[in-house]
């Protein structure tokens, strides 16, 4: 493990980083593809709404270190948690403070 | 040995031999139509949207009886019509609605044994091509109460030693190690569990893996009778949202001849969040 936040992990692979979507844990993988947003190859899986429609989800991208360094992927990384924060703020604001 | 009613089921080369017409209609059963029938379906095919057009858009409920006789209609199908459903999800949404159908009385009713699983394993042909079908007018009987349970029948059940309950869930969901899987978010109980001294026999038991087709009577027979769920027993099934259970109803009922089965639609997503409904872990 290399760095982790509320919502993500950053993890070390052989020839890559990798970021894992913690909201995404216990998803069945059912793609592994190009994520059209970041440019990388990711396992995917499926998530159903309310009325039942699939909807492709990544779970983990993997970020060539080649390519990447961890600076990088951090700033993705911080770029999704700050997304789902600000979810949970609407959703489920802590009142405490 | 023969299944109780064999006339039930149709397999997928009758279907890709028989195609619909006046007397005859084939319906694909989707809870996720944009990645089935939209993508593809079988030629003639129309569509049940589950969620758009079996349920109730405000209330939790399945459609009315009126709800009912417009679906049909829209659907080209008289009282007297034949109609063969399959689906997606291993045919769990077909079932549901094959119980629908029962339930509002529509008699000439079947399954394609296998639903879209099969039909593609055999890489059989699909089109994006949608029929067009004359409006027809439907007269749906008063609802059959015999085939589903509410949660004041399930309640008044516990305890009884005449009656069982099925939970066709997966082990998981029946410890309540989970409520759901992560694919469904939106399906999620505020307990995990079961209904006490329910039984868990999962709906996948009755299938055979290989292609979603049901397993033989012997097998099936098995599979329940070993459970204590015997004929002569009144019978509840449930799931998480009644699809499952219905596809369990269908094998029990229909493929084994039980007389008392019903299918208690409000399941553990009901059941799993009521205040104060007793829950085995």
């Amino acid at each position: 493990m290399l760095k982790k936040g509320s919502f993500y992990y950053i993890k070390d692979g052989d020839t890559d980083f990798i970021l894992e979507d913690k909201t995404k844990r216990g998803l069945t993988v059912k793609d592994t593809s190009i994520d059209e947003k970041l440019n990388v190859s990711a396992d995917k899986g499926m998530i159903h709404d309310m009325d039942g429609i699939g909807h492709w989800v990544p779970i983990r991208w993997y970020f060539s270190k080649d390519l990447f360094d961890l600076k990088k992927i951090s700033e993705y990384a911080e770029s999704m948690e700050k997304k789902y924060t600000a979810l949970r703020e609407i959703t489920c604001p802590d009142d405490s403070d | 040995m023969n299944y109780a009613y064999p006339e039930v089921l149709v397999d997928t080369d009758w279907v890709s031999k028989n195609h619909p017409n006046e007397n005859r209609k084939l319906v694909e059963v989707d809870y996720d139509p944009v990645n089935g029938y939209q993508k593809g379906h079988i030629k003639g095919a129309s569509l049940i949207w589950w969620k758009r057009d079996i349920n109730d858009p405000i209330t939790r409920d399945i459609i009315n009886k009126k709800q009912f006789e417009a679906l049909m209609s829209k659907n080209g199908i008289c009282d007297d019509t034949e109609v063969i459903l399959y689906g997606d999800f291993n045919n769990w949404f077909a079932a549901f609605v094959f119980w629908v159908f029962k339930y509002y009385g529509h008699e000439n009713l079947k399954i394609m044994n296998g639903g879209r699983k099969k039909w593609e394993l055999e890489n059989k042909e699909y089109t994006t091509e949608e029929p067009l079908l004359a409006l027809t007018t439907y007269k749906a009987q008063p609802p059959d109460e015999g085939l589903r349970a509410y949660l004041y029948d399930v309640s008044r059940a516990l305890g009884r030693e005449d009656t069982v309950m099925v939970d066709v869930r997966s082990p998981k969901e029946f410890s309540g190690e989970i409520t759901a899987p992560p694919e469904y978010p939106m399906e999620h109980a505020q307990r995990g569990g079961h209904i006490p001294k329910a039984n868990n026999i999962p709906w996948a038991t009755a299938v055979n893996d290989v292609d979603g087709t049901f397993k033989s009577v012997e097998d099936l027979k098995q599979n329940y009778e070993s459970k204590g769920v015997t004929p002569d027993k009144d019978v509840i099934c449930y799931c998480r949202i009644g699809e499952r259970s219905s596809h369990s109803w269908f094998v029990l009922k229909y493929l084994l001849g039980y007389s008392k089965v019903r299918n208690y639609d409000g399941s553990w997503t009901e059941w799993g969040n009521m205040i104060g409904n007793p829950v085995e872990k």
